[in-house]
């Protein structure tokens, strides 16, 4: 820990201690991140691993709408410029060194920003990659013409220039804290496929992705596998295998017994279903661990129905929430109970949180006490409002209906009725939830953008799409003191002074409960034990961030 | 076969008691009878008898195997007894069963038997009708159904039903459309009987073997189409209980407890088997051809 | 007959766009869409959300869509997937080898065996093979396909580990005996249930014939039973027979659909259910119209092929 890193990355070494101390050694394999090439050291790419995920890596173009499975392909074809290790520090990919302060890559005050790339970084097709390519990629993000998967940070980036094949300097128009953080999942794409093509949309990119990363795309069996080969000229160490296959298997169960029985070596994206642990950790062969995620799960409430105007309703709801059993016995106790949305393994996680408790009671008083009259049918009211709503989730989702029917259960206990209506995941996920069309929902969110603790997509007031809002605030939570705090946030540097802020509004929001925070997700993750590399990362969406150190003993 | 044809209008009291004999003597028909009312009765009468309630949750014995504490095929990954369940379940898969199996049938007989009696443009138009909806996949009419509404079991019937029809239409015309230039239609039009009549007294009751094979499959699709749609996560919605979503959770714990895929279909696979059954002994029952063969 | 196929081919036609408005009007007007799936992401906002289904042409009303979508239609262009950006004939066109060999099998095997069956069933009537066949003709049909698969791969997977429980075929090997051990069980399970149809269906359809004057006639002018058998019989039951293998083909897709779901087989059917959870409408109507095309097809083919069999059944 050196005084010259304190203040540059945003995250220092004291900070990573700590998140490492959280997320227990346990899931810490010692290992090496981001080393340059060493000589020759490509040569012994040997072997085949069969990764398995059970949704379809479909959309190759990493700058085009995605979801997470799409990036387990990226982080093996494509390059970010930098990227969170599991500790949440920077570590340089493309990037010669991570742009801080310290380093004169951003100004103290946020808005001059210099990128320096290392050199002899060639792309598949052997064009040499340069900083043309970056400012294209960067560029590309808010091109009117292109249907780009996200615009915010980007916007703020004014007269990208060239200065050379491997600098490059933009300023932005205001400070914004998360820009590293979303630079570093940013994949940069080959410029000169974009050459003299018409519709930016349709580029070789959505059938032969061609990218600077350690594997470089062989072909695709649509429905059933990608194969990708080592891309021997890889500028840092790795790749240590020579095929890479990503399978495609949409069932879990027959994901985890095609696992059991050695036709998949890792087993990726959802993963093993908890109620296998215990039989998996007793695996021959197998390495089987319990990894936690930034994805929360809560029962999301539509603020903006009367039921749920006074906070004695929402901390009753809570209340009558029998969490344990339902992590416990439901998730066979795979997850971590949770206060807040913010990760455990965060910098940034207020520990000091109240911690729920299960007590129909408690709730029934605090209903009483405000007023709610049970009527004839046992239903409470309250000025003509009836404590009945209904709730939402991914119709076939089993754990988490069966969570639902638990919740309604407990919920009756209190007098309040709580249907259950739930969609198959286009419609759930389409303008029911965009627009706030629900009254409930049981939904798994992760609000961060990597390791950055910013979450104004969310909670801030004005990013409601339901109140005339452009962002993701479904709850329609409207609190002045967050909207301050996130603001507050956004522009400041200081990982200390962020702390302070972050952990105040996890405070404010414990309180106001817009959400019932339920519990972090953590997911079983496993592989066979003759691979070495596969590490948990709760800074990025998916294993594979670190597959160019992947090998087989 | 003109006398056949009059022969059968007068002894037609003979035919229904010679049915009904002939019924009775089928004994797979006997089977499905006993299979179908033990069912029927188990669903209406069985949830009074056990000693839990269908949908309460107790997480303390989930997972409890057949036989355990009262449990009599065990409980569900809610702790939740699958008999109480399963009868509940049988209530609405058999009434979105029977549903369907009324209306498809109705709908299929009277449009199959108006084209295969007028033919020409009729047919023409209608078949068009019948190609039209066979040419959509039910499956995916009823998904995108789904979609629109909140699938309650009036909805499933009533979605199934307007895919199910078309099979019995196509029969029926077939069957009528081979029968309409035989002996005992043209003296029936001698006798200068309506086309109603014709169609729908002599033409159908002719056609009644096939229909009837038609309809019995029409039950077993019902119920297996509820299944299907259930089993993809979009038919009857939990916390209702049908037995396509009992066996909608039921593939991921197939290795650690089976009964929770095996009971309901086994329900399904008695239940519909049992009508199958029957409708198999009021073929051969009123099969009134046969006597001749 | 030239007119009567015109006539018919232009009836077709008619019907292919009337499926193809209701089908894209249901599509389109469904709540969601295929932005949806992206709405859980970190940083898909609504703007940014809007903006793209603004460049997709999301936001149009769903008549103009429909035009554009037939317009490219008519000039070959089935349209592009909203998942993976490639062509839709490209990405039907990559599934349907693994239909082709799934259903292919299946059918192959069940026609076979189920024309078989019920042939001599009929031929047989009451006797102990008749009434074993029945029996487990409508056990057959009375379970739901899916369970079945279920419980076979209970049976051969889970606890006596001999087949794969799914997919095609393994990852690095790929040869024919790898392909035939995936094969069995999907296969198998599909055409059991087929077997029954066909069998129960053969049975009918000859028990008709069997029971018509000419056969009768037939008999008593002393013919022996193979020459009434294939004379007659077959031939005759052969009309229904066409006639129901066109009804077959739309349940041929569901079919698939479940079958492929349980043995997660990488076939069009776990394709439209896929597309369908995207709302991927371009695949989606691809494989609709694809579907409604091939029973339209086979339906006209049967009635050709019926036509030129049974010179009873005039087409008028």
């Amino acid at each position: 820990m050196t005084d010259e890193k304190k203040n540059s990355a945003h995250l220092n070494r004291r900070q990573a201690l700590m998140m490492m101390g959280a997320a227990g050694a346990a899931l810490m394999t010692p290992m090496a991140i981001g080393r340059d090439k060493a000589f020759a050291a490509n040569a012994d790419a040997t072997g085949q691993l069969v990764l398995a995920f059970s949704q379809e890596p479909t959309v190759f173009n990493p700058l085009m709408p995605h979801i997470e499975v799409d990036e387990g392909l990226y982080y093996a074809v494509y390059d970010t410029l930098f990227d969170f290790d599991p500790d949440g520090e920077f570590f340089p990919i493309l990037a010669a060194e991570v742009p801080t302060v310290a380093n004169g890559g951003i100004s103290a005050d946020g808005l001059n920003w210099t990128l320096k790339l290392k050199e002899g970084v060639t792309w598949h097709d052997g064009t040499p990659f340069t900083a043309e390519d970056v400012k294209f990629s960067l560029e590309l993000t808010v091109d009117p013409d292109f249907r780009s998967f996200r615009s915010t940070g980007y916007k703020l980036m004014q007269d990208i220039t060239v200065v050379s094949d491997t600098e490059l300097t933009w300023t932005m128009s205001e400070p914004f804290a998360p820009m590293a953080a979303i630079l570093a999942s940013t994949y940069i794409v080959p410029k000169h496929v974009f050459d003299g093509v018409e519709d930016k949309n349709a580029t070789i990119l959505n059938t032969a992705p061609i990218g600077t990363g350690p594997f470089k795309f062989k072909n695709r069996m649509a429905g059933d596998h990608i194969e990708l080969e080592a891309n021997a000229d890889y500028h840092m160490d790795g790749p240590f295998l020579k095929t890479l296959i990503i399978k495609y298997v949409p069932d879990l169960n027959v994901m985890y017994t095609q696992f059991k029985s050695g036709d998949i070596d890792v087993i990726g994206l959802q993963y093993i279903t908890p109620d296998h642990l215990a039989e998996a950790e007793g695996l021959e062969g197998k390495e089987v661990t319990v990894a936690g995620t930034a994805t929360f799960e809560s029962i999301g409430l539509n603020m903006t129905r009367p039921q749920f105007q006074e906070k004695a309703v929402r901390q009753a709801l809570y209340l009558a929430i029998d969490k344990t059993s339902i992590i416990d016995a439901l998730y066979y106790g795979v997850p971590t109970p949770t206060e807040t949305y913010m990760p455990r393994q965060s910098y940034y996680y207020n520990d000091d949180l109240p911690t729920h408790e299960f007590n129909i009671e408690k709730a029934n008083a605090l209903l009483d006490e405000a007023g709610w009259e049970k009527g004839s049918d046992g239903i409470r009211t309250k000025d003509g409002v009836r404590l009945s709503f209904s709730n939402s989730t991914t119709a076939g989702n089993h754990l988490r209906e069966q969570a639902q029917q638990f919740i309604q259960q407990t919920f009756a206990m209190i007098g309040v009725e709580m249907t259950i209506k739930n969609f198959p995941p286009a419609v759930m996920w389409g303008d029911y939830w965009m627009n706030s069309e629900f009254d409930t929902v049981v939904v798994g969110l992760n609000t961060l953008a990597g390791a950055d603790p910013d979450t104004s997509d969310y909670f801030m007031s004005t990013m409601s799409p339901a109140l005339g809002g452009s962002g993701q605030n479904t709850f329609a939570y409207q609190n002045p003191k967050v909207d301050e705090l996130l603001t507050k946030g956004a522009q400041n540097f200081v990982p200390e002074e962020r702390k302070a802020i972050y952990q105040e509004m996890q405070a404010v929001m414990r309180e106001d409960l817009p959400f019932l925070p339920m519990f972090q997700y953590a997911v079983v993750k496993g592989w066979k034990d003759d691979v070495t590399g596969p590490t948990p990362n709760v800074n990025n969406r998916i294993d594979t961030w670190n597959v160019r150190d992947w090998a087989r003993t | 076969m003109t006398t056949l044809s009059t022969n059968s209008a007068e002894r037609k009291p003979l035919i229904k008691s010679r049915a009904l004999r002939r019924f009775l003597s089928h004994k797979l028909a006997l089977i499905g009878t006993i299979m179908v009312l033990t069912l029927t009765f188990a669903c209406f009468v069985g949830p009074y008898l056990l000693p839990y309630d269908e949908l309460y949750i107790d997480l303390m014995s989930r997972f409890a195997p057949p036989g355990t504490n009262g449990h009599l095929f065990g409980t569900d990954p809610l702790g939740r007894d699958i008999a109480a369940r399963l009868f509940h379940a049988g209530q609405i898969s058999m009434a979105v069963g029977f549903a369907v199996m009324i209306i498809a049938t109705c709908i299929g007989s009277v449009i199959g038997v108006i084209s295969g009696y007028y033919g020409g443009a009729v047919s023409a138009v209608l078949m068009r009708v019948v190609d039209a909806f066979l040419s959509f996949p039910s499956v995916f009419l009823l998904l995108a159904l789904a979609a629109f509404i909140q699938p309650g079991p009036v909805m499933i019937a009533l979605i199934i039903s307007a895919t199910s029809w078309m099979e019995v239409a196509r029969i029926v015309e077939a069957e009528v459309k081979s029968l309409r230039n035989q002996d005992f239609v043209q003296a029936a039009h001698m006798l200068g009987l309506s086309n109603r009549w014709i169609m729908f007294r002599e033409l159908l009751p002719n056609a009644i073997g096939p229909i009837i094979v038609a309809a019995t499959l029409t039950v077993a699709r019902a119920i297996l189409l509820e299944a299907y749609i259930s089993f993809l996560g979009y038919g009857i919605q939990p916390p209702l209980p049908s037995w396509g979503n009992m066996l909608n959770g039921a593939q991921q714990y197939l290795a650690t407890a089976p009964w929770l895929a095996i009971v309901p279909g086994v329900a399904i696979t008695i239940a519909v088997a049992g009508f199958n059954f029957i409708g198999d002994g009021l073929r051969d029952a009123f099969d009134s051809r046969s006597d001749l063969g | 007959m030239a007119r009567y196929l015109l006539s018919r081919l232009g009836q077709s036609l008619i019907l292919l766009l009337i499926v193809s408005f209701i089908g894209f009007a249901v599509l389109t007007l469904a709540p969601g869409g295929p932005l949806s799936q992206f709405a859980l992401s970190p940083g898909m906002t609504q703007e940014q959300i809007d903006k793209i289904a603004n460049q997709m042409g999301l936001d149009r009303p769903v008549v103009v869509q429909y035009f554009d979508w037939l317009s490219h239609l008519l000039i070959g262009d089935w349209g592009t997937s909203y998942r993976d950006g490639q062509s839709v004939l490209h990405v039907i066109g990559s599934h349907l080898f693994a239909t082709l060999l799934l259903m292919g099998t299946a059918t192959v095997i069940s026609v076979t065996l189920g024309s078989s069956i019920g042939i001599y069933s009929a031929l047989r009537r009451g006797g102990a093979f008749d009434y074993t066949m029945t029996v487990f003709a409508m056990v057959a049909l009375s379970i739901p396909t899916f369970w079945f698969g279920l419980i076979a791969i209970y049976i051969f997977s889970l606890n006596l580990g001999w087949l794969p429980a799914g997919n095609m075929y393994t990852v690095g090997d790929g040869s024919v005996l790898d392909y035939i051990s995936h094969l069995i069980m999907p296969a198998t399970v599909l055409a059991l249930v087929d077997v029954a149809i066909w069998s129960r269906y053969m049975r009918t359809s000859t028990l008709n014939v069997v029971n018509q004057d000419f056969v009768r006639t037939a008999k008593a002018k002393g013919l022996t039973g193979r020459r009434v058998l294939f004379k007659h019989i077959v031939g005759n039951s052969l009309v229904p027979m066409i006639t129901l293998a066109g009804l077959q083909l739309p349940m041929v897709l569901g079919g698939a659909l479940v079958t492929e779901t349980v043995f997660t087989w990488p076939g069009m059917g776990r394709l439209f259910l896929d597309s369908l959870g995207y709302s991927d409408y371009p695949v989606v109507m691809g494989l609709l119209m694809a579907s409604a095309m091939l029973v339209l097809v086979g339906n006209l083919l049967a009635d050709i092929t019926v036509a030129l069999i049974d010179p009873r059944i005039r087409l008028d």
